[in-house]
């Protein structure tokens, strides 16, 4: 399993995005829908989860919001905004075409 | 993001910053309470719930510090932050920053001052237009042996019309006129010029224009005023181009007004000074002239884009051409030399000024060494503050950045501070008038300079910021926690200490050993005897190139009686050429009687006309024979002077008097070879350096050689320029139309040829004692810090028997083992370098051992000074409470 340091800014920005996507979450539910949703392949700690759910927010792609959490405690939740919505259809499709490149070249060697 | 978003963020950070703050400490506690929540669900205590939470966050801080750094405008914002955090703990030690900012700003403040000068003088391109393309001919005169002859006119002619690369060819020589009509008589200095000189130079007048082709002869006088002639002895006239005035008693016509300010920058051999009052084209037609007088300094302005060796190769084929056109010229193989004007002009102050940037620059190292040292020590007693900050979240990154913006901000606090010292020691500079320095107008503190001491500021802080914040950013947080005030260990940073230290003492070393040359070197030019006894003297010139030669003989033996007969006067006397004076040299061949043509092929002496009282007046001992006297007429016998130096080179181990010399004289035919018996010898007066014997000197009696430009001699028993009144009144009786100038005292011709020594001697003084001075503060801190860290230790020993004297002892070895390093490496650095000083010193060699025995002692003095207090404390502590210390 790689150390989640090692996963790329723009792969856990398109994470944090897609996750969100399923619906407002705070951020240890962000956290632990990336480790469900991935299998545990990607596991990420609050050092790198706060600052990434910061810089989305600057950028405006995602609004933070304080709510109550299922256990009835006060948790600010983190909601896809309508360029964050576009944000992530060009993260997926850039996405798309960077892996299907890269398995092109991977096939051909075989 | 749009950029008003980018705005709003950074106007929102730091006004809401509290806000935002406590929004993220809640968003991080409520992730902490869920995590908690959820342990406790798997049925851990409380406690332990808590302490997992806790550590899957992995430091509340940490992950605040890492979100607060990728927010908009927090970069801005922990910028300030640590410029403010730096400024209050500078603030915090004010003794620490007080002598850090003053040590560097001394030595940025000697750069400042030095470096001023020396990039008016030999980097700033020289005023005239395409300055690169202009270059000195010297004719190299190779049986004479004169490397760096004048030309003749004819031989102008020559360049004139068969070089290639050469756009012109321009001559000029520099001699007295004296401006008449009204007003009281004024001799000034005057450019005498081919006519295409102004326009080579690329001169713009103020007023007017410049000289045409072929406008001057015989009957018709043209010139190009100065700027402050113009504005002084014709109130600034704006319709003076085109009028004619008076000059040398006959009408000129002024066509033009140079630059405010023009000067002429030529070396110091060529007597061209670098102020004129007027430029006017030669009268007689130069080109015609005699091929073999040699008297005009030519200066060649290159096509664009042609080398120096290529104009050189230009010259050499021009110059055989010559040989094969003149035999006299094959005779003496004559050969042109090239010489680009900056670097011919500078070629004399080059060395010490490049002197004084190397020791300049040592200054600053060791300033730099010293405040690296300062710093180092600071980050020894912060290591605590630091692993404190990085246990609050700071990243290593984030620590070094502090350190060095401390840096910065000493810095920029010292580079203010040292520009300030340097504009008062620039100031100080001019005020020692090395009137040496041509360009002395042109120092000031200008954007290059300024740029300069911005660089080699920043490059500063990169030499002491960044090392010791390397050593302290890399402090290991649990071992210096843990260390809980033991710190008896040594410390890392101390070898690095030591061997700055070290490096210190070398630079200084050399500096004084710098230093004490020079000093050394003035000392010997102040007790040289240069042939005549400065003191008491008046000198002043008169004008009299309006005299016939009849006139001029009567007028000198005239006024000669008249000036002795003021009261205060003991002796008088009148010479050509006054000794140490700028005006062009007399220096021709002459043969001795015994010798062929062939074997006096090459000898060359200093020739000067003077009256009977001059030798008396100048108090120059007669060595043999007699003075002139009144026998010695202008229709008399032809008789003359020689100097001990030719005398002993003409007929060593032989009485010179009664010999036959010839030489030039100035008959009533212009100069003619004429043979003279040698009625005297004097001592050898040094005409044209203090600290060097040029050539031989032949003297001849004014009455049989009455040149027009005549300097006297006036010996009092009161103070010399009290006569100046009383002459000047006595001169303007005898003759309205004369002009007095250049009245001063003898002294004042002394003291302007030791200029360059002096103001080399008193800088690297100056360098030496602050060199000397930041050594023994660097060696008093270094030693104090370490006798600090060895309490503790110095109090067991002392516990165990150690004497008082035998820690004073410990500690001063240890100060002094460092000093000796230094030592060793100094001579060896100072030997290297010595031979870059060997055409500065004068009377002593560059290893001089006295010097450098004084220089290792002076050098141990400091280092004992600064060893001493930090020794005697650490002696006299008492061993327990030493011990108790920690």
């Amino acid at each position: 399993m790689p150390d989640p340091s090692e996963i790329l800014q723009g792969t856990l920005d398109l994470l944090i995005l897609r996750t969100l996507e399923l619906g407002p979450m705070h951020g240890l539910g962000v956290s632990d829908r990336i480790k469900q949703i991935t299998r545990g392949v990607f596991v990420v700690k609050a050092g790198s989860l706060f600052p990434a759910l910061h810089r989305l927010e600057q950028s405006d792609w995602i609004q933070g919001e304080w709510g109550e959490s299922e256990n009835r405690r006060k948790a600010k939740y983190y909601a896809l905004t309508r360029t964050g919505r576009a944000q992530l259809e060009k993260e997926k499709r850039n996405w798309t075409r960077q892996f299907s490149a890269v398995n092109r070249l991977l096939e051909s060697e075989s | 993001m749009s950029l008003t978003g980018r705005a709003r963020n950074v106007f929102r950070l730091m006004f809401r910053k509290q806000n935002i703050e406590e929004d993220l400490e809640a968003e991080l506690r409520s992730f902490l309470a869920m995590l908690t929540d959820r342990h406790l669900d798997r049925g851990l205590p409380l406690e332990e719930a808590q302490r997992a939470a806790r550590l899957e966050l992995e430091g509340l801080e940490q992950v605040k510090e890492q979100v607060r750094e990728v927010r908009v405008g927090a970069t801005f914002e922990s910028w300030l932050q640590d410029i403010r955090y730096a400024v209050r703990s500078l603030g915090k030690s004010p003794g620490f920053t007080a002598v850090a900012v003053l040590t560097l700003a001394l030595g940025l403040g000697v750069n400042t001052a030095i470096f001023s000068v020396f990039y008016a003088v030999l980097l700033r391109p020289l005023p005239y237009n395409h300055p690169e393309q202009l270059a000195l001919v010297w004719t190299k005169l190779e049986k004479t042996a004169a490397p760096r002859a004048p030309m003749s006119g004819p031989l102008l002619n020559e360049l004139h019309h068969r070089l290639r690369l050469f756009q012109d060819v321009a001559g000029i020589w520099v001699g007295n006129g004296t401006f008449t009509g009204d007003g009281t008589p004024e001799q000034v200095k005057v450019a005498f010029v081919t006519e295409n000189f102004p326009a080579l130079l690329g001169i713009r007048p103020a007023l007017g224009r410049v000289f045409r082709a072929d406008e001057a002869s015989a009957n018709r006088t043209v010139m190009l005023l100065s700027y402050g002639v113009w504005q002084r002895r014709f109130g600034g006239d704006p319709t003076i181009a085109g009028t004619r005035i008076t000059f040398a008693g006959a009408a000129a016509t002024v066509v033009g007004v140079l630059p405010r300010d023009f000067q002429l920058y030529f070396p110091a051999d060529s007597n061209v000074p670098s102020e004129v009052s007027a430029l006017m084209p030669f009268q007689n037609d130069i080109y015609k002239g005699p091929a073999d007088l040699h008297f005009l300094r030519v200066l060649g302005r290159l096509k664009p884009a042609v080398s120096a060796a290529q104009a050189q190769e230009d010259l050499n084929s021009v110059a055989g051409q010559v040989r094969q056109t003149y035999t006299e010229f094959a005779a003496e193989n004559l050969k042109f030399t090239l010489a680009p004007l900056h670097a011919d002009a500078v070629r004399d102050v080059r060395p010490a000024l490049i002197a004084l940037f190397t020791g300049a620059g040592f200054v600053l190292l060791i300033s730099c060494v010293n405040v690296a040292n300062l710093l180092l020590a600071r980050a020894g007693d912060r290591r605590k503050e630091i692993a404190v900050r990085s246990a609050m979240g700071a990243s290593q990154g984030r620590i070094l950045r502090q350190l060095l913006i401390e840096g910065l901000v000493l810095c920029t606090v010292a580079s203010a501070a040292g520009v300030a010292l340097g504009w008062i020691g620039l100031h100080g500079l001019l005020g020692i008038r090395p009137d040496y320095l041509a360009r002395m107008p042109d120092v000031g503190l200008n954007w290059p300079v300024l740029l300069f001491i911005g660089a080699i500021s920043l490059g500063a802080v990169l030499l002491f910021g960044l090392a010791p914040s390397v050593v302290t950013a890399k402090t290991d947080l649990n071992d210096t926690l843990r260390e809980a005030g033991r710190t008896s260990r040594a410390p890392v940073t101390r070898g690095v200490r030591s061997t700055l230290i070290a490096g210190e003492v070398m630079l200084g070393f050399v500096l004084t050993i710098g230093a004490g040359l020079m000093i050394r070197t003035l000392a010997k030019i102040h007790d040289v005897r240069p042939g005549f006894e400065a003191r008491n003297v008046l000198t002043f010139e008169v004008d009299i190139s309006g005299y016939r030669r009849a006139a001029r003989i009567n007028f000198a033996k005239e006024w000669e009686a008249k000036v002795a007969s003021l009261p205060g006067v003991d002796a008088v006397g009148a010479v050509s050429h006054l000794p140490l004076d700028d005006y062009p040299n007399w220096y021709s061949p002459y043969r001795p009687e015994g010798m062929t043509g062939d074997q006096a092929a090459g000898l060359i002496a200093d020739y000067r006309a003077t009256t009977p009282g001059y030798f008396r007046a100048m108090d120059t001992k007669l060595l043999s024979g007699r003075f002139f006297d009144e026998q010695d007429r202008a229709n008399g016998r032809q008789v003359v002077l020689v100097d001990d130096m030719l005398a002993r080179s003409a007929w060593p181990g032989q009485s010179a008097i009664g010999k036959k010399i010839e030489g030039e004289h100035l008959t009533s035919q212009g100069f003619q070879p004429v043979w003279s018996e040698v009625v005297g010898v004097v001592e050898h007066i040094r005409n044209h350096s203090i600290s060097q014997e040029r050539r031989g000197e032949i003297y001849i009696p004014l009455e049989q050689s009455p040149r027009e430009h005549l300097s006297f001699a006036v010996r009092t028993h009161v103070e010399p320029s009290a006569l100046a009144d009383t002459i000047r009144r006595a001169l303007h009786e005898r003759d309205p139309g004369l002009a007095l100038s250049k009245v001063r005292p003898m002294t004042m011709y002394v003291e302007r040829a030791t200029a360059p020594a002096r103001f080399v001697a008193v800088l690297a003084g100056a360098f030496a004692a602050l060199a000397l001075i930041f050594a023994a503060v660097g060696i008093y801190g270094v030693i104090s810090y370490s006798v600090s860290r060895r309490k503790h230790e110095m109090g067991v020993r002392m516990a165990l028997g150690a004497s008082s004297s035998d820690v004073l002892r410990l500690v001063m070895g240890e100060g002094l083992v460092l000093t000796g390093g230094g030592l060793l490496l100094g001579i060896v650095a100072a030997f290297a370098g010595a031979r870059y000083l060997r055409t500065l010193v004068y009377g002593i060699s560059v290893s001089d051992p006295l010097t450098y025995i004084v220089a290792a002692l002076v050098i141990s003095i400091a280092a004992l000074i600064g060893c001493w207090w930090p020794a005697s404390r650490a002696a006299s502590a008492n061993p327990v409470d030493a011990i108790r210390a920690e």
